[in-house]
Formats: structure tokens, sequence, C-alpha cells
């Protein structure tokens, strides 16, 4: 029992205290929740996008978007990542930080897009025809209509996007941005112990998306609740 | 009112209407009857282009519907719909379910917009649930709030797609009661129904449909009582 606590305590100390290598997890952690909410916040603009270039009628702008989104649903993110990064910085010198937002952002986008679709076909499609009968137009119709109510299936969808979207920069370190998985790693590297960094990764991760998931479920039962 | 000629609507390969000729008068009440798959709802969309007419042409006010097509949203105005499943909307008080479009599409101040609202509401049967949301309300008080919503546009004409088919039946009644109110008051009105009762008493004219055109019509007396083609009275044994 008490081999167990020593190996414990010391696993802690090395890998958490010494050298102040909390500070390596913590600035890891910011990285990843910066990276997060960047890409979070371009991947909804770029999908917004999508969305009303494929549900408009403009042919060309459909068959764009819908090539955006097959290529990007195709790919592995890291490869979309690792060409990014390289195609920016071959021409100028950008942060890190903002080459992988950029990424992850377009990446993130093609299913934001996917998301805000689904959302807005979900809704009875008699809604749709109620506001035409009445006189209104498609974009009116979809403005007073439609879009309120799509808006209710699209918000925990799109919660959940950004849980998958902050475990997805975990590959940052690809690109050797210091983020929370790339923060393990250098301090197994200093270590050479194999588990316990990436058993502390593994824990915030879990808290950080335990938190999210809390607070999307709360916001899903008001949206329920006002119905 | 409205004059219909030739209209053909196919989905694809599946002929639905092939050659619907007929002519709606102000103030006239037509029942549309006829087999499941005859094409009754399909016609009725067809006339505020909710389908798009495959070929013919529908005049409303004697404008040519289909040469109009981008004052389409103008004419819908004048044409009121009520749906099978109500279809109101659900992230709206019944108060802004009807009020929305008389407010954004003619411009009406709000206050005026409700005023006109409780109105419509006294009228269906409605006084008091103008603050309620559609969910909170049963089918057959959901269905006469879609016809408080569609009047608050004053139509001219009023289309009525099996307006009680999803209704429990104690709530059939209430709804047919006021669509037999509305009649009375000389409101225009093609109403496909599976009610002969109903149709037999408000309709001016019966028009049975079969085969993607209007197989046969008439007065209700005589469609009812001594229809003259063989497929009619072979539908009407049936449902009478
Ligand atoms: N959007 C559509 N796409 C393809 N086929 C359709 C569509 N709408 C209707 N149809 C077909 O057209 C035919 C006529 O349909 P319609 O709804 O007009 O019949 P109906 O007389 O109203 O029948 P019911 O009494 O069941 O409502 C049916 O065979 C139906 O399957
Ligand atoms: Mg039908």
């Amino acid at each position: 029992m008490n081999s167990i606590m020593k190996l414990l305590s010391d696993a802690i100390f090395y890998n958490l205290i010494r050298e102040q290598r909390y500070m390596q997890f913590l600035d890891g952690l910011g990285i990843s929740l910066q990276l997060t909410f960047y890409s979070a916040i371009l991947g909804t603009v770029i999908g917004l996008f999508l969305a009303l270039a494929k549900l408009g009628r403009i042919k060309w702008l459909e068959r764009l978007a819908t090539l955006y989104v097959d290529i990007i649903r195709g790919t592995p993110v890291v490869v979309q990542l690792v060409l990014i990064y390289y195609a920016i910085l071959g021409s100028s010198s950008f942060p890190k930080i903002v080459v992988a937002s950029i990424a992850f952002g377009i990446n993130s986008g093609a299913y934001v897009c996917e998301l805000i679709r689904a959302g807005i076909m979900a809704v009875d499609k008699g809604q749709m025809e109620a506001a035409r009968s009445l006189g209104f137009s498609y974009s009116h119709s979809m403005i007073y209509i439609i879009i309120p109510q799509a808006i209710k299936n699209i918000l925990p969808a799109l919660g959940n996007e950004f849980i998958v979207l902050l475990k997805e920069t975990a590959i940052a370190g690809y690109i050797a941005l210091d983020d929370l998985t790339r923060a393990g790693n250098i301090v197994r590297g200093r270590t050479f112990d194999a588990y316990t960094p990436f058993i502390l990764v593994a824990i915030i991760y879990l808290y950080i998306t335990t938190i999210l998931s809390w607070m999307m479920n709360k916001l899903e039962r008001r949206l329920r609740e006002s119905d | 009112m409205i004059e219909v000629v030739n209209l053909h609507k196919y989905f694809g390969q599946l002929q639905v209407l092939t050659g619907v000729n007929t002519k709606i008068e102000k103030q006239e009440v037509v029942c549309v009857i006829g087999a499941s798959g005859s094409g009754k709802s399909t016609f009725l969309r067809c006339l505020n282009l909710l389908e798009e007419p495959t070929a013919g042409e529908i005049y409303i006010d004697g404008i040519a519907v289909m040469e109009h097509r981008k004052d389409i949203n103008q004419l819908r105005q004048k044409v009121g719909m009520v749906f099978q499943q109500f279809n109101l909307f659900p992230h709206m008080t019944v108060m802004e379910n009807i009020t929305l479009a008389p407010i954004k599409l003619k411009k009406m101040a709000r206050s005026e917009a409700e005023k006109r609202a409780i109105e419509l509401l006294d009228k269906v049967g409605l006084p008091d649930k103008n603050n309620e949301y559609p969910n909170r309300l049963s089918g057959g008080q959901k269905q006469r709030v879609a016809i408080a919503r569609a009047l608050a546009m004053d139509p001219e004409i009023m289309l009525f797609d099996e307006p009680t088919s999803a209704l429990d039946p104690e709530m059939v009644g209430e709804v047919l009661n006021v669509m037999k109110q509305l009649a009375h008051e000389g409101m225009t009105m093609v109403v496909v129904t599976h009610e002969m009762g109903f149709a037999r008493e408000v309709g001016d004219r019966i028009m049975f449909m079969d085969e993607g055109i209007i197989f046969e019509e008439g007065p209700p007396q005589q469609l009812f009582k001594n229809p003259q083609k063989q497929r009619t009275k072979e539908f009407l044994g049936k449902v009478l």
C-alpha cells in the first residue's frame, strides 16, 4: 500500500510539480482552448456560408459548396492541417496558432454546414408551405419561420461539434504547436514516464468536455422548454 | 374568379392531372371528392402554385398565374390555404401566428392587426386563446386558428385540403361549423373533403376527381342522388 502511494506521489511530483511542469500543461490547455475557440468561430462562419450556398438557388455556388464539403469530409484532418501549414508558411510566417485555427476552422466549416442543413431540413416542410401560402417570399419564410425553428435543432449539434473540435485539435502538435497533447509529449520526453503525462492530459480533456457537455445539456433543456 | 384551363401535372413519369378544366365563381363553394391518390390535393396545390403545373393555365381574377410567377407572392395573398396538418408556426403564439403576415406583408400596424386577430379568433370560437402556443391547443382548435390565420390576409378565396382528416371525430364538427359560417358569409371556397355530409349541405358544386381529370361534377343533389357515370356511382357507393 505504502509503495503504491509512493509511486503515485513520485509520478505526480516528477510530471507535474518539478520544474513547474504544471505550467506546461496549463499553457498547453490555454493553446488548445484558444485554438478551439477561434476555429469554432471561423467554422461557424464558413459553415453558415456553405449552408446558404447549398440551400440557395445559384447552381455553381451550390456545386462549389458541395465540392468543399466532400473534400474536407473525405480527407483526414491531419493531412489538411499539414497541407495548410505548408501552403501558408510557404508564403509568409503567421503565428502557428493562426495557421492551425484556419486549418481547423476550414475543417469544421464543412461539418457545421451539414449540421445547419440538417437542422433546416428537419423543420417540417408544411411550415414552408404555410408561409408561402400566406404570401411570404422564400427568403422571408426562411427568416421568420424556418430558421427560428431550425436553430433549436442546430444549437445542440453545434455544441457537440465544438466538443469534437476540442479533441481534434490534439493533433496540432503535427505542426509543432504546443497544445495540451504536445505538452504531455514534452513532459514525457523529460521524465521518461510513459503513462502519467498522458493520463493527466486525458483527465484535463475529460474535465473540459464534461463541463462543455453539461453546459450544452442545460442549453438543450432550455430550448426544449421554450416549445 | 378562378379559371383552370387544361391543367396537367406530372411527377416525373407519374401523370397525376391530365387536363383539368373548370371555373370557380365568386362566392361559390366547390367540394372536391375522389379516391385517395386521384390528385385532389395536387389540383388544389396547383391553384396557388405550391405545385408547379406541368402545362395548362390558371387565371385568378383574370390574371394568368403562370405568366406572372414573379408576382406569385402578391397573388398568394389573395388565396388563403388551410392544410390537413394545420401547419401552425410552433414558435409563435396564436396571436403572432395570425398577425405575422398582415404586419409583414400588408404593413399593417401591429395594434390594428391584433384588433383584427381578436375579431377573427372570436369568429372561429377561440376568444381567449391569443397568448397560447399551438402545442397547447387541441387539433380542432389548431385548425380553427389556422383558418383565422389565413383569413387575416383578407383572401378572396380559401382553399381547404382535407381540413378535418387529421382530427379526432369529436372535433370535426367545430371546424366544419366555422367553414359553414364562412360559406354563408359568401367566401369563395374550394374544399377537398371526405365529409360527404358537409359537401352535400354546404357545397354549391361537387367535383368528383378520377383518372387525373374532373370526372363528373354537378350540384350536390344531382351528383349524390343521380350520378351519371359508373365510376362515380362506385365511388359514392363506397363512401356514402
Ligand atoms: N411531391 C410528389 N412527388 C411525387 N409524387 C407525388 C407528389 N405528390 C403527390 N404525388 C402522387 O400524386 C398522386 C396524387 O396525389 P394527391 O396527393 O394529389 O392525391 P389525393 O387525391 O389528394 O389523395 P388523398 O386523398 O390520399 O390525399 C399520388 O399517386 C401521389 O403519390
Ligand atoms: Mg390529398
